[in-house]
């Protein structure tokens, strides 16, 4: 820090240390604003108002003059006697949904990556990221339009082949597949995208010399590409798993709807919560489910990043 | 080790950022705003003790009107796309403008998600609405007295600012719209209508299937549906959506025994007492075990006939009530008054195009007589507790009750464009009319009143009397009006019983079960048992005990 020097100021060293530090990574530190400002405003600010999930909140009272029930609202989950099903129905969702959902986008990154013709790969990446714009309520009627036992897309087909109908929506034990196939449709092009610019961001260099000692292209996807993503790849790992008690309402509730019959497999924390108290609106039941999956959540993070730093200390997130 | 903390510290609030994010619709994020809004009130309702206590030393003239106020009113249903509505309310705003200096808006709440729409409208406490339509039974409107949504009328301020609508509800009537000793709404008490369930169905086809009397029983309905599949097949016998399983349960019920449920504990209306033991309070959901046994068993054969769509239980899109008009299904499940729409002959109810075609209703509760009169709070009008101007949003109410210019405004539109009096003072729809552009929506459903009313000569009133006179003979007033069920204690039980309640009934309703019929109710009351139905009943017995003995 040595080498600038500020000869207008007069502070101390210590002050004018920070103050340099500042307006040296100035560039960088605009361009993380938006994200401070972002989780300033909706993560920081709202946090002291986490208190409604402990009292019976009331309008015109407020959250913090509304009278002080304690874990009350969190003995809906526990009396439910669903808890364990519906942690596992999501914890096993999201598993599914992170470890398929990472792998594949590696893979296209990487074979995106590897294709020569700068034409295709433009289309392609486009075809694969658009899924991700539309809405999970188109997502839900156009599976239903794809899916349904009268008139479905599908079923007339079997029907013109001669085969036997296919009714999912009346077979529970279809729809981890789907529901896993449609996430994966919708959000692998997005998920390549961070992994497409991390490959982006491997030294060309060590790539030039590889092949100058005659790597083959899987060679050179084992032992460059791969290592140089595995941070990349530790990164969202830990993040993805601080989400894990947390599922995908509108992905579940726009495709299975209140199809009771599919619940054994499909009931998520989220959709069960909603069409418990989508009657009687109460927020602090609802706030107090969002508390304890961020507990949970918490839990994971710190876990896995325990782990992680035992393994590798140069991965851990802190 | 400060750093580590330090970063401990900011994962965990991140991963809570993440929580304030996922359940903004829920949750922490809308507090932030309900802050504000809230202090607002407090003075607000401090202003407006104040103002009603002085209000209730002035005669009805003195109120002081001089500053112009803008009284917004929340209804149900989507906002009209015509322009007759706003032709209609300029002419109404002139009226209010000149008789209490203010004028109304409308707000509406369309009918996708309309509850949570509804409640989250009420839940902002910003004063975007003054007036708010409300039920006690479809509409939440307890609930939301309770969570301090709705403002307390006080007797003064009635007399002060609605003195009609004061005079013309009886003292009975107002202690039935009282939680806790203050009055909370203006029920719709003087406006005859039935709103008790059925099947409505095509009759001249029930007689081709050899039912002369039409359908009577649940019984005949399968008659008529089978028949139906097998004569027309070209016509759906009832394209129903996965919503319906909830009024056919219950009508089952009251079809097969004499239980009256209480309005506004669940959905399902699970409990309730019986005609003869009123304040006994039972769930038949766990007495009438055969009954139910007999009901899966029906309703597994009525899928097989066919009467509903394969996948009923993912079925949104079905536009049920229309295609019947048009002959494309063959039943509608609903209640009285959409039957006395259904079996007049309006334009476009093309299925009276074949002079033989006539609409009939089998009514829930018709094998055993057991019907039940609308209680008068199915339709109420409430003040916002948020309104920044409760006594004149009182004062436009009283003149849309009360006053026939204003009245006929708001519900039947212009006179010579929505509406026009015919020879015998029945109101009939002019010339060319087109409901799209020339009709209104305001959906006044909440102090409608018999005096004013003009009667509507589209419809088919010689079926219609017929009809309501058959009810009048057997019905019996809703027992319940006065009993507010105190939940907080129950309310985590009650809400996991929903749950089960839906679960069950809609497998069971449709006939989408696997295994018999008897082990699916077993399994069901098993679930309800475990969720503890039983301390949900005494709870509420303990409750009628105080209320009623």
């Amino acid at each position: 820090m040595g080498k600038k020097t500020n000869s207008s100021s007069t502070t101390g060293i210590k002050k004018r240390g920070v103050l340099e530090t500042l307006w040296r990574y100035r560039v960088l530190e605009l361009m993380c604003l938006p994200a401070v400002i972002f989780f300033f405003m909706f993560s920081y600010m709202p946090m002291p108002g986490i208190w409604v999930a402990f009292v019976k909140y009331n309008y015109r009272d407020g959250i913090f003059g509304s009278k002080f029930v304690g874990l009350k609202n969190f003995e809906f989950l526990a009396e439910s006697g669903k808890l364990f099903d519906l942690t596992k129905n999501t914890i096993l969702y999201n598993i599914a949904f992170i470890i398929l959902g990472n792998f594949l986008a590696i893979l296209v990154a990487i074979l995106l990556n590897e294709m020569q013709s700068k034409m295709f790969k433009k289309v392609s990446q486009t075809m694969m990221f658009l899924p991700y714009f539309i809405s999970q309520v188109l997502v839900g009627i156009l599976v239903y339009n794809l899916l349904n036992y009268d008139y479905g897309f599908v079923n007339e087909i079997l029907a013109s082949m001669g085969r036997e109908k296919w009714g999912p929506y009346s077979d529970p034990s279809a729809w981890p597949v789907i529901l896993v196939i449609v996430h994966l449709w919708q959000q692998t092009g997005y998920n390549s995208v961070v992994y497409f610019a991390a490959i982006c961001g491997i030294d060309a260099e060590i790539i030039e010399a590889a092949k100058v000692d005659g790597a083959n292209a899987f060679q050179k996807i084992r032992y460059i590409i791969l290592p140089g993503l595995k941070p990349t790849i530790v990164i969202l790992l830990l993040f993805a798993l601080g989400g894990i008690v947390k599922g995908n309402f509108g992905l579940f509730y726009n495709i299975i709807g209140t199809n009771s019959l599919l619940y054994p497999t499909t009931d998520i924390i989220e959709t069960y919560v909603y069409r418990a108290t989508i009657t009687d609106f109460n927020f602090s039941t609802a706030s107090a489910v969002g508390l304890y999956q961020s507990i949970i959540g918490f839990v994971m993070v710190m876990l896995v990043n325990f782990i992680v730093k035992k393994i590798d200390p140069d991965y851990s997130l802190f | 080790m400060k750093k580590k903390l330090l970063a401990t510290l900011l994962s965990a609030s991140m991963v809570m950022g993440i929580a304030a994010c996922g359940s903004s619709d829920g949750g922490a994020t809308t507090p932030a705003s309900t802050d504000t809004a809230n202090t607002e009130t407090q003075t607000q309702t401090t202003t407006d003790t104040t103002t009603a206590d002085a209000g209730s030393q002035e005669t009805a003239s003195a109120i002081d009107t001089s500053e112009h106020v803008v009284i917004t009113y929340m209804t149900t249903g989507g906002a009209p796309e015509g322009n007759m509505t706003d032709e209609m309310l300029s002419q109404l705003n002139a009226i209010l403008t000149e008789k209490v200096n203010a004028e109304l808006e409308i707000y509406y709440i369309d009918w996708t998600d309309y509850l949570s729409n509804y409640n989250l409208t009420l839940a902002r406490m910003d004063g975007t609405v003054d007036l708010v339509g409300t039920a006690s039974d479809w509409l939440d409107a307890w609930p939301n007295a309770k969570n301090g949504a709705f403002l307390e009328l006080s007797e003064d301020m009635l007399k002060t600012y609605a003195p009609k609508t004061w005079e013309s509800v009886s003292p009975e009537h107002w202690d039935l719209c009282k939680y806790d000793g203050n009055i909370y709404l203006m029920p719709e008490d003087n406006y005859a209508q039935w709103t008790n369930h059925g099947f409505a169905y095509r009759l001249d086809w029930a007689k081709e299937a050899g039912l002369a009397d039409g359908v009577k029983s649940w019984e005949d309905l399968t008659t008529y549906f089978k028949y139906v599949k097998e004569t027309y097949p070209d016509v759906i016998p009832w394209d129903s959506d996965g919503t319906q399983y909830g009024q056919m349960v219950s009508g089952w019920i009251v079809s097969h025994s004499n239980y009256v449920p209480i309005d506004g504990i669940n959905s399902g209306a699970m409990w309730g007492g019986k005609k003869d033991d009123l304040y006994t309070v039972y769930s038949p959901f766990m007495t009438d075990t055969d009954s139910l046994v007999e009901y899966a068993k029906m309703m597994k054969e009525w899928d097989e006939i066919g009467v509903w769509k394969t996948d009923v239980l993912n079925n949104t899109a079905s536009d049920n009530r229309e295609d019947y008009k048009i002959g494309r299904v063959a039943a509608e499940q609903h209640h009285t008054q959409t039957w006395t729409d259904l079996c007049s002959h309006k334009d476009g109810y093309t299925i009276y195009d074949d002079p033989n075609a006539e609409t009939g209703f089998f009514y829930f509760g018709e094998e055993t007589g057991n019907i039940v009169a609308l209680s008068i709070t199915h339709g109420a009008m409430a003040v916002s507790a948020a309104s920044k101007n409760p006594e004149r949003a009182l004062m436009v109410y009283d003149l849309l009750r009360n006053d026939p210019e204003c009245y006929r405004l708001i519900n039947y539109g212009v006179e010579g464009v929505s509406y026009e009096i015919d020879e015998n003072g029945m109101r009939k729809n002019p010339e060319g009319y087109d409901g799209n552009t020339d009709g209104i929506t305001t959906n006044f459903w909440w102090g409608r009143n018999d005096d004013l009313e003009l009667k509507d000569s589209t419809l088919n009133w010689d079926a219609i009397n017929k009809l309501y006179a058959e009810y009048d003979k057997i019905k019996i007033d809703y027992p319940y009006g006065q009993f507010v069920p105190n939940v907080d204690d129950i309310q985590s039980k009650i809400e996991n019983i929903n749950d089960i309640h839906t679960t069950y009934m809609k497998q069971i309703s449709f006939g989408k079960y696997q295994g018999s019929a008897e082990d699916i109710v077993a399994e069901y009351q098993a679930a309800l048992e475990k969720a503890g139905i039983a301390d949900v009943t005494a709870e509420l017995q303990r409750q009628f005990d105080e209320l009623y003995k």
